[in-house]
């Protein structure tokens, strides 16, 4: 029981990841009925953003010494004696990381959001009425351009960056039985949720919402109502790009930063379409679901096993239910 | 010029090659690959193999793709079952069956077991179709690759290490050089070039092309979508399987990491590149994305002398020009290079008349 808890709880969290990471992909396709095959890559650049400005900027000669590591009088004082090993200790060690994180992620947020204007000016844009499977392949294609540029400008190796919060372990009893979890863990789930939460809010109740959800209705219908359709479709992506440096930015504290961040993609692809690709509630559940199911099978089968998860269940689902469990069934006419 | 498609017999109506231009063209191709299998240096023809092996996968990918219209992300897999079973099949059967006729029964073998995984992962293909389809070929094929990997397998497989491959040997004609290994690919393509050509002239190939145009209005004409839908997954999936047992044949290890997404992807622009729905399009094709990062890597290496230090941008640089030529191609010439020719050639015909 004990260690089911400690895996169910792991899994959630890995699953509010995915669920930040898919929220970008059912953004894009909701206003524009695009899949980002990509989007894997877009939050590969957020993490090797974050990196550039978090870390190589502040240890760049000339660059302000507060930006790299902030110590003031009073917080030497405090660390001065503590022991070692203190919850304190962790959250001193994360405060004088505070500059170059926030930095770090204005950074990333900054340049993805540009990344995604370009991407939507460039390729998005000209083929806005044309097939379906032409828009597709031309994400298909960003993904080779994405990765070959990631590794011309940031060299291929693998690196670490600052965690967005304090790392101090944190320890309790759950039906008696002790449950280990890392800070930093807790609050990017914390994060994952609250701007998932809040990006469903949006989409809801504000007015450029409103516009995403009319487009996805019906485009001509739509541009007839005044709606800027060229409007909604860069907001999407600018939405999906940012929200993809966030994720990025999370993935790179967890797992180290690496060309490989692309493929986690793919898996939360598959996450999507089990969901039902215009479903936010759907996304939700699934990415959860298969957060949880991968640490089951981590704790059962071993890690290797974990990895093949998302692409099995995308499989099952789709055997059962065509459009994912909660997604709209299409209607063709002939 | 041409001024008419004036047949007078049924014969004449059912030759493939229906116009000189087209059988200068073919004649002459074929005189060219005679000419450079003699002459050519031994760089050229490792290229060249190359070429055939990724063409048989890419006309099977253009059965489904181009003439059916299923999207598929996931025939590096089928490459992958292609080259396995054929090296496990000769190891497993070394010594009962002689070495001059194992590839005779390998290389079946492996076409058959592809076509059956085949008809497996085009499963979905009845419910979902598009972008869910792509995705389910997605994921099927990394879950195929993942199996491989596996320990569980390693003895047939040789795991996430790799496995040495057979050499083939045809009648105690051993092929252990590249030159004649281009001999058996470069006719192997050649045949399934004709053989896809062929088979979109039959019942089935119509019944696919009908499929891709409108599957219900297809349904409702009396064509079955489940028997269609898979025959032509199996098919594409043979394709792809013969590519791999040549692929298993001509390198001398393989490893589970080279039919990764890298492969899938390959396949399907190339696909697009050279022109979907035509028979000439995947030659075209492979022909432009084997060279251009063949040409990138060859002119980086003389632009900067050698140098090592910049010999790592070398790989991102393909990377790049592999994916610009992909979102090219979609954006200012979707129907790709077969397109373009057909244009030349009709301005052949009519020259010297109007244009266009």
């Amino acid at each position: 029981m004990g260690q089911f808890a400690q895996f169910a709880i792991n899994g959630l969290m890995s699953g509010a990841i995915y669920a930040l990471i898919a929220v970008g992909i059912v953004s894009v396709f909701k206003a524009t009925k695009v899949v980002n095959f990509a989007h894997g890559y877009v939050i590969m650049f957020g993490a090797y953003f974050y990196y550039t400005f978090a870390v190589i900027i502040p240890g760049m000669e000339g660059a302000p010494a507060w930006l790299a590591s902030w110590n003031p009088a009073w917080m030497a004082e405090m660390r001065a004696d503590l022991p070692m090993f203190s919850p304190m200790g962790a959250v001193l060690d994360w405060a004088a990381n505070v500059p170059r994180i926030l930095f770090g992620l204005a950074g990333a947020l900054v340049c993805n959001a540009i990344l995604g204007l370009i991407i939507e000016r460039t390729l998005m844009r000209p083929l806005m009425g044309q097939s379906i499977f032409a828009m597709i392949m031309i994400t298909v294609g960003l993904i080779s351009i994405l990765s070959g540029t990631a590794s011309l400008i940031w060299t291929a190796d693998a690196d670490f960056v600052p965690h967005i919060a304090p790392n101090a372990p944190v320890r309790f009893d759950l039906f008696g039985t002790p449950i280990f979890l890392f800070g930093a863990d807790l609050v990017n789930m914390a994060i994952a949720l609250l701007i998932f939460v809040g990006i469903v809010l949006m989409v809801r109740y504000t007015k450029s919402g409103v516009a995403i959800r009319a487009t996805a209705e019906d485009q001509s219908t739509a541009y007839s109502m005044g709606i800027s359709v060229p409007k909604v479709f860069s907001r999407a992506w600018v939405l999906a790009c940012t929200t993809g440096a966030i994720a990025g930015a999370i993935l790179a504290t967890r797992n180290g930063i690496s060309p490989s961040l692309g493929l986690f993609g793919f898996s939360v692809l598959a996450i999507v379409l089990m969901g039902g690709l215009d479903s936010y509630i759907g996304v939700f559940i699934a990415a959860m679901a298969v957060g949880v199911m991968e640490a089951m099978t981590q704790w059962q089968l071993g890690g290797d096993w974990a990895e093949i998860v998302p692409y099995v269940a995308v499989l099952v689902v789709l055997l059962v239910r065509p459009h994912g469990l909660f997604g709209q069934a299409e209607v063709e006419r002939i | 010029m041409i001024n008419g498609n004036l047949k007078s017999t049924y014969a004449a109506d059912e030759r493939v090659l229906n116009n000189s231009y087209k059988q200068a063209f073919v004649y002459g191709m074929i005189l060219a690959l005679g000419l450079f299998t003699l002459t050519a240096n031994d760089y050229f023809i490792l290229i060249a193999c190359k070429m055939g092996i990724l063409l048989i996968a890419v006309v099977g990918v253009n059965v489904l793709t181009g003439y059916t219209g299923l999207v598929s992300l996931g025939h590096g897999a089928f490459i992958a079952i292609g080259a396995y079973v054929t090296t496990a099949f000769h190891n497993g059967f070394a010594g009962i069956i002689p070495d001059q006729i194992m590839p005779l029964i390998a290389i079946p073998v492996a076409i058959a077991v592809s076509a059956l995984i085949g008809i497996i992962v085009g499963l979905p293909s009845l419910r979902v179709k598009g972008l869910y389809l792509a995705v389910a070929t997605l994921s099927a094929s990394f879950i195929v690759i993942f199996l491989i990997e596996q320990d569980a397998f390693a003895p047939f497989t040789g795991g996430v290490a790799g496995i040495n491959t057979p050499i083939p040997n045809l009648f105690g004609w051993e092929l252990d050089t590249k030159r004649e290994m281009f001999v058996l690919i470069a006719s192997l393509a050649f045949i399934t070039l004709l053989m896809a050509q062929n088979l979109i002239r039959t019942r089935v190939g119509r019944a696919f092309i009908a499929i891709r145009d409108r599957d219900y209005s297809a349904e409702i004409l009396g064509i079955s979508l489940l028997r269609y839908k898979l025959t032509s997954f199996a098919i594409s999936a043979a394709y792809c399987g013969l590519a791999g047992a040549l692929f298993a044949y001509f390198y001398a290890r393989i490893l589970p990491e080279q039919f990764e997404l890298d492969l899938s992807l390959e396949l399907v622009a190339a696909l697009i590149v050279g022109g979907m729905g035509r028979t000439m399009g995947p030659v075209f094709g492979v022909i432009i994305i084997v060279m251009v990062p063949e040409l990138i890597k060859i002119s980086f290496g003389a632009a900067t002398g050698g140098a090592l230090d910049l010999q790592r941008y070398a790989a991102p640089m393909q990377e790049i020009a592999f994916g610009l030529l992909l979102v090219f191609f979609l954006l200012k010439e979707p129907l790709g290079i077969n397109h373009i020719t057909d244009r030349i050639l009709r301005a052949a015909n009519r020259w010297p008349f109007a244009r266009g």
